[in-house]
């Protein structure tokens, strides 16, 4: 009985994304925890560049009321 | 140039004739700046995250311009917040020229993600269904 290792993957790398819009908050909730918490990169997986984008889309889509600050999941 | 996305949100007990009229009106502030508008459009009602001012849905709107006078664009984005117009805005700047959009639909963007999240599947189905088609055939003859 050997641990399976899940391959760590960069999501944007692996579909071609460049750009990330945050308007597109189907994608960015991949990148939140059940909180609403952004995920830190070693669980991710994705690559720097691309961490430093998602980040700043999900607080853009904060500010405008798109995405919690926080997700008590009362509603 | 630069170009700009504005996106603002009006309370959604507001009536749909008074949605166009402060339209107008922010398409009129926009313009006084020197500003060229490219789009301007209703993205649609939608539930909040939050709660803004007492409000639980709102009506999302958008609009790119090309970046005129810099202090009257200042001026504009705190003419917007003073004003009673919209309960929550946002200015963001563009990397490049934004595309004329006529309408922005969910559907449209939820659909688009979900193909780029499997972009192997939807080959593996057409060949299905090819085959599947040629069985059918086989069968009718």
């Amino acid at each position: 009985m050997a641990f399976q290792t899940r391959r760590k993957y960069c999501f944007f790398k692996e579909n071609n994304i460049t750009a990330v819009d945050y308007k597109d908050v189907k994608l960015l909730k991949r990148f939140t925890n059940d909180n609403g918490k952004i995920m830190p990169r070693r669980v991710t997986g994705t690559s720097a560049k691309m961490h430093r984008k998602v980040v700043s889309a999900i607080k853009r889509a904060r500010t405008i009321g798109l995405m919690p600050f926080v997700d008590s999941g009362s509603e | 140039m630069r170009y700009y996305e504005l996106i603002y949100i009006v309370s959604s007990n507001v009536e749909r004739k008074k949605n166009d009229q402060t339209m107008k009106e922010v398409g009129e502030k926009i313009q006084e700046t020197g500003s060229k508008i490219i789009n301007h459009i209703v993205w649609g009602k939608k539930k909040l995250a939050y709660p803004i001012k007492n409000n639980t849905y709102g009506t999302y709107i958008l609009a790119h311009y090309e970046g005129g006078d810099n202090d009257k664009l200042r001026e504009f984005d705190s003419w917007l917040k003073l004003s009673d117009l919209a309960i929550r805005h946002m200015i963001v700047k563009l990397d490049g020229k934004p595309d004329i959009v006529e309408s922005l639909e969910e559907d449209k963007s939820e659909n688009d993600t979900v193909e780029k999240g499997e972009d192997k599947s939807p080959d593996e189905k057409n060949l299905k269904k090819e085959k599947n088609k040629d069985e059918e055939n086989k069968e009718a003859e």
